[in-house]
This record gives C-alpha cells, sequence and structure tokens, in this order.
C-alpha cells in the first residue's frame, strides 16, 4: 500500500497526462463551414448597410479587417492566437472599452501675440498607441491583443503573459462559470508592435464588428 | 508519522488539490466550437451556399461603383482609388487628437479627424477660412462679433473639398508637417497632390476616414 506522499506524488503525472491530452485535442466540430460563411455574411450585410466602420476578425484565417460598405480599409494578419471560454456569439458585437487610453495634450490658449506665431508639435500619433492593449467587447469577451516578443524582455513579458494566460485566466473563467457569468478570452498576436498600435488606432470605443470562428 | 512526514504529505496534498483545480479550470475553460446547425442535407447545402453568394454580392453592391478618397489617419496618407484600382496616394496631415478648453470651462474641443464614410459636400477653389470660435481661443484672442473678422484668406491652399460639419480636404502652408497628425480635425494636402484630388473628385464622392 502506498503512503500519503507517495500517493500525492503519484497524482501529478497522471494530471500532466491528463492535461497534455485535453490539450491536444482540438476543439472543432465537423465541417459547419458553409453555415458559418452563412450567418457571417448575413451578419456582416447588416453591418455594411451602415455608413459606420465595422470590424472581422477570422479566427481560422488568421485575419482582422477593418471595413466599410463592405471593402477592406485595413487589414491585420495574425501571427498566432489562444482561446479560453465560451465561443463568441455568432452576432454582432460591440468595442465597449479598451484597456489603456493615451493621454490627449491640452492646448494652452496663447497670453500674446509672439506665443500665439510660435508652433509647438504636440499630436497624438500612431507612435504613442500602446501595442499591447485589451479590447472589452459586449458579452464579457477580452481580445488580448500583443506583439510577437522580439527582444530579451519583450520575451520575458511574454513568458509572464503565458503563466498568467495558462493558469490565472482558466481560473477568472471558473470562477465566472460558477457564478453563471459569460466569459470568453482571446489572446491575439500581431506580428509587430506597429500592428498593435494601428489595431489600436482603428478601433473606437463603440465601433461594431463580429468574431468569427472561420 | 514523523513531525516532518506530516508536513510533507500536506504540502503534497495542497499541490495536488491545486493541481486538480487547475485541470478542471482548464477543462471547463476549453474553447468550445460555436453551437451551429450543420446541414447534412445536399440540396438544403446548396441552397445555404446560393445564399450566401447572393447576400456576398448584395454587400459587394454596397461598395462605391466610382472613384473614392480613403483616408488613414493614422499614417496620414490619401488614397483615391476604384473597386480596381488605386488612383493616387498622397501624404497627409490630420488631426493633432489634442484638447482645447474655453477658459471659464464652458466648450470644450477635441481636434480628431472624423472617422466614418462621408461624402464631399462642396468644392471650393481659393478658398476663404472662415476662422471658428476655437482658433480664437487658441490664439488667446478674443472672439468677434462681425462674421467679417473672421475671414482670413491664403491659409487653405487653392482647393477645398468639404465633407460636412466645417470639415475640409484643403492645402497647407506647412507642407513639412505633412505626415504628421497636426491639424485641428480637416485634412491637409500638399499643393500638388491637392489638385489632382480636387479634380479626381466630384460632389457626391465617398470619403471613407479610419
Amino acid at each position: 500500500m502506498c503512503s500519503r506522499p507517495a500517493a500525492a506524488g503519484w497524482v501529478f503525472p497522471v494530471l500532466a497526462a491528463i492535461l497534455a491530452f485535453v490539450s491536444a485535442v482540438p476543439a472543432r466540430g465537423g465541417d459547419r463551414e458553409p453555415y458559418l460563411e452563412n450567418r457571417l455574411a448575413k451578419e456582416e450585410l447588416a453591418l455594411a448597410k451602415t455608413p459606420a466602420l465595422y470590424f472581422v476578425v477570422r479566427l481560422n484565417s488568421k485575419k482582422i479587417s477593418l471595413k466599410s460598405r463592405g471593402m477592406d480599409l485595413a487589414e491585420w494578419s495574425i501571427e498566432s492566437l489562444h482561446a479560453w471560454g465560451e465561443p463568441p456569439p455568432l452576432g454582432v458585437l460591440t468595442l465597449e472599452k479598451k484597456s489603456k487610453l493615451p493621454e490627449r495634450t491640452k492646448i494652452q490658449p496663447a497670453s500674446s501675440d509672439e506665443e500665439a506665431a510660435t508652433f509647438e508639435l504636440d499630436a497624438l500619433e500612431l507612435k504613442d498607441m500602446p501595442s499591447k492593449f485589451t479590447l472589452f467587447l459586449s458579452g464579457g469577451i477580452r481580445v488580448y491583443v500583443r506583439p510577437k516578443a522580439k527582444g530579451f524582455f519583450p520575451r520575458l513579458g511574454s513568458f509572464g503573459h503565458f503563466l498568467a494566460w495558462n493558469f490565472w485566466v482558466p481560473l477568472k473563467n471558473l470562477a465566472l462559470k460558477l457564478r453563471n457569468k459569460p466569459f470568453t478570452a482571446i489572446v491575439i498576436r500581431l506580428p509587430s508592435a506597429e500592428d498593435g498600435q494601428a489595431v489600436f488606432w482603428a478601433f473606437p470605443d463603440g465601433i461594431k464588428g463580429l468574431v468569427f470562428p472561420l | 508519522m514523523s513531525r516532518k512526514k506530516a508536513v510533507r504529505a500536506s504540502l503534497l496534498t495542497l499541490a495536488a488539490a491545486l493541481v486538480i483545480l487547475e485541470v478542471t479550470a482548464w477543462i471547463v475553460a476549453r474553447p468550445k466550437p460555436a453551437a451551429v446547425a450543420e446541414e447534412s442535407d445536399p440540396k438544403a447545402l446548396a441552397k445555404m451556399k446560393a445564399e450566401t453568394e447572393a447576400v456576398a454580392k448584395k454587400i459587394g453592391a454596397l461598395a462605391p461603383k466610382s472613384a473614392f478618397i480613403v483616408i488613414d489617419s493614422a499614417r496620414n496618407t490619401l488614397t483615391m482609388k476604384t473597386k480596381t484600382k488605386e488612383i493616387m496616394k498622397a501624404v497627409v496631415s490630420c488631426g493633432s487628437g489634442s484638447i482645447l478648453e474655453e477658459p471659464g470651462g464652458k466648450r470644450t474641443w477635441i481636434f480628431d479627424t472624423p472617422r466614418g464614410e462621408f461624402l464631399v459636400k462642396s468644392k471650393i477653389v481659393d478658398p476663404t477660412w472662415v476662422k471658428p470660435d476655437w482658433a480664437f481661443i487658441e490664439e488667446g484672442k478674443e472672439i468677434p462679433k462681425n462674421r467679417q473678422d473672421r475671414f482670413e484668406t491664403g491659409v487653405l491652399g487653392d482647393y477645398a473639398l468639404g465633407f460636412g460639419d466645417g470639415f475640409f480636404i484643403h492645402g497647407t502652408l506647412y507642407s513639412r508637417l505633412l505626415g504628421r497628425s497636426v491639424t485641428h480635425g480637416c485634412v491637409r494636402v500638399g499643393d500638388k497632390d491637392l489638385k489632382a484630388v480636387f479634380q479626381a473628385a466630384s460632389v457626391g464622392t465617398k470619403i471613407y476616414i479610419f
């Protein structure tokens, strides 16, 4: 008969094996593509009929598009993505807020003609946008946008994110599930920091869009 | 059992409990596929595909039929294009994103270039700038009561394309700042490119700004 410490030690490899199995099984069903394409087209038509810009994230194709009237105004490739929790609903989502907001410069009215004539370039530009941020979409969907880590410190930060993503986020999901609250987390890694900044710029609060497993 | 062994056993049990909790969380959190009806009937499937194509055509028909303007306010570029080809591309200046508060805090302006779909509402040759209130506040001057005192010539270049709410695509005296976000919301274009845009666009031309 095993002693208690030995039994506890035996638990780890078994759980590790379960873990490996669970993570290896793809979370996809059969061929649902025609239905999904049909649903996406119908949902997009409703968005494209309005003059507002909208976004479409195609998870399997790894593409983010900013669109208007059905035309791609800008498109970004996704380097890699991972998800936890419920699938995003197959309908229109709204960007409720972003995790970080760059500070705007306040213009001080000139106190003299000389001061009015001088020009100081103090603008909010693409380079001032964050490249790592979270998009809080309606329905409790969080999209973590991060650039591909290059260099020692970004890689270290990326490792920290890896730990948080694989240990903390599932626990958070479990806690929310027990409280019957919806939770979907998607981490999207973009090829460069500039892509992240451009996505941040292109997605103003309130923009509507679609996230589809296509 | 010795005290040391008991502590070790407790720690291992705790660790095992944590692992079990984490594994449970992992299993619960695993991404699930979206619940959709899978169609197995070939006829119904063909019908669905035809419907998708028809909807895609309807979406395609919403795009402008003639040339349109796309302004990327992040990269400060203006592109004139049709559905199939690019006609011209120019470096421009868009809104600075700065904030101006009226002394006394009555009014606030955010100098962003508006985003979305617009259309050219007016085409003006030799435009005169009718300075809005914020321009006087920014310069620390009193807002004039007489409209004539708001007129300023020669600052908007040779042409201007109005797209509503006082926003224009116009020329600039500060061509060295093209490519930077420095305006109060209008889109500044260099002289040569402005002439080309002005000639290619007509009233009703669609403008997409993002």
